[in-house]
């Protein structure tokens, strides 16, 4: 493995005045605005391998928010060996030193933008604490649950889970405790909730859960599977549900949001807010 | 080409704190295997209970492994050719500095406003910038203090991305010299890390 170099360009006989951009043309050519993620870095770097005939590649890369970012090609492992002889700084390095450095860097930079752009997909559909799906990813897939399940008769449950006590977590024991317990309640949804479920946090200390091909009796084996992977977090904080069903309560998306809420603060022993 | 729960499943190992790379291994049938991650700067202790974590949510019978390159990264630090201020100036005509680094032979330059506190400092990151370091900091604060024997410069920085923030001071002829310094006295441990890939 070997380093960038400025003199790059002259070994593999292109000179930057006549560089053509072949790699964002094959870009264009082979790969689709919705494959931009890291699938896409692993191409870029495959195809510059095909280019130059490389053993080997890896592009580094400065991420604003995860830091430094190693990709090698074929998604092997850097070791760290590899890694303290390349340094965490951007730059591309190849084995043998052939590619120009005009395209070294049309490759950090496309790079760089790929996974920009996955962790911006990402973001927007996520909540950032607990990395299940956001308000409106949960929005739009309980509107299609609830527009099939109007169409075909599918049956889904909804799921709504607040949890009990968390402002008081939040004023006695603090902001990053209370972070702590979204997180693992979060964690605990990910880990209960079936293939095919959508589990959201949808409030402040509100979560829900679409539960597909399922009736009102799977919302209580969701339940059940969630406080058991709460673990020792269960002894800090507890939770109540509500929940609703289509086509049973409604199919209408605002009417079953409605009701297992409505549910929920009746199980609270609160008025509606 | 990666599914696109793999990619998520990728993305979210990366985001864990000083993760450098992630390598999936499958199995001939297409399951994952294992789970290699490579550290810096992080214990791999904790990053292992997070990295399981994640991964039980997605491939459950897939085992971790975590390595951490920082024992590999520090003997080269130490080993880290330094940049060297050549020059740091207050123009009080127009109030902007200028900051000239020298880096194994090249020179940068860097230009800013703001007075010669703030502007030594950010200039002195324009030229870090010019010589090719990707500085993922942005100034904080700068302060001179009042001791017995001058007036120091505290520069404070503070990362882009999750981490501690990095503190310099100094103390030479002049305000905008001393908050020079004091920048490149707060960015050592980075400057000499990004040094590994020349």
């Amino acid at each position: 493995m070997t380093s960038t170099n400025d003199e790059a360009s002259e070994d593999a006989g292109i000179s930057e005045q006549h560089y053509e951009p072949w790699l964002f043309q094959r870009m264009l050519d082979e790969l689709s605005v919705s494959e931009l993620g890291i699938g896409f870095v692993y191409s870029i770097l495959d195809l510059l391998a095909e280019r130059y005939a490389l053993n080997d590649a890896v592009v580094n890369l400065a991420h604003e928010s995860f830091g430094a970012q190693m990709f090698r090609l074929g998604g092997k492992a850097v070791s760290a060996d590899l890694a303290a002889r390349l340094g965490t700084a951007p730059g591309v390095y190849c084995d043998p030193d052939v590619v120009p450095a005009v395209e070294r860097d049309a490759v950090r930079t496309a790079c760089q933008l790929a996974l920009s752009l996955h962790l911006a997909r990402f973001s927007a559909a996520h909540d950032p604490l607990t990395n299940i799906a956001n308000r409106r990813t949960f929005d739009h897939a309980l509107e299609a649950a609830a527009a099939r399940s109007a169409r075909y008769g599918w049956a889904f449950t909804l799921l709504i889970a607040d949890l009990n006590g968390f402002k008081a977590v939040n004023d006695t024991l603090g902001h990053a405790v209370g972070d702590d317990l979204l997180r693992q309640f979060g964690l605990a949804m990910r880990r209960s909730v079936r293939s095919g479920d959508v589990a959201a946090r949808i409030g402040g200390d509100e979560f829900a859960v679409i539960l597909s091909n399922a009736d009102g009796h799977e919302a209580v084996g969701f339940t059940d599977r969630l406080r058991c992977h709460l673990g020792p977090a269960s002894d800090t904080i507890s939770f109540t549900v509500g929940t609703s069903t289509s086509p049973r309560d409604s199919t209408d998306p605002s009417e079953l949001f409605r009701i297992a809420d409505a549910r929920l603060y009746e199980k609270k022993g609160l008025n509606h807010r | 080409m990666m599914s696109p729960t793999e990619e998520d499943f990728e993305l979210e190992l990366r985001s864990l704190p000083g993760v450098l790379n992630v390598e999936i291994r499958h199995r001939e049938n297409g399951d994952v295997d294992a789970v290699t991650l490579i550290v810096h700067g992080q214990d791999p202790g904790a990053i292992r209970v997070m990295a399981k974590q994640i991964v039980s949510l997605y491939f459950a019978e897939a085992t971790v492994v975590v390595e951490d390159a920082s024992s590999a990264l520090l003997p080269r630090e130490a080993q880290a050719v330094r940049v060297a201020l050549v020059g740091a100036t207050f123009n009080p005509e127009n109030g902007s500095c200028e900051v000239e680094l020298n880096y194994m032979g090249r020179i940068g330059l860097g230009h800013a406003g703001s007075g010669q506190l703030f502007g030594g400092a950010e200039a002195t990151l324009a030229a870090l910038r010019d010589l090719g370091f990707n500085v993922p900091f942005y100034l904080l604060s700068v302060v001179n203090v009042a001791t017995a024997r001058g007036w120091p410069v505290i520069v404070t920085l503070r990362p882009f991305s999750e981490g501690a923030d990095m503190f310099g001071i100094a103390q030479s002829d002049g305000d905008v010299m001393s908050s020079s310094m004091a920048t490149l006295n707060s960015l050592n441990r980075f400057l000499s890390m990004s040094k590994n890939q020349e």
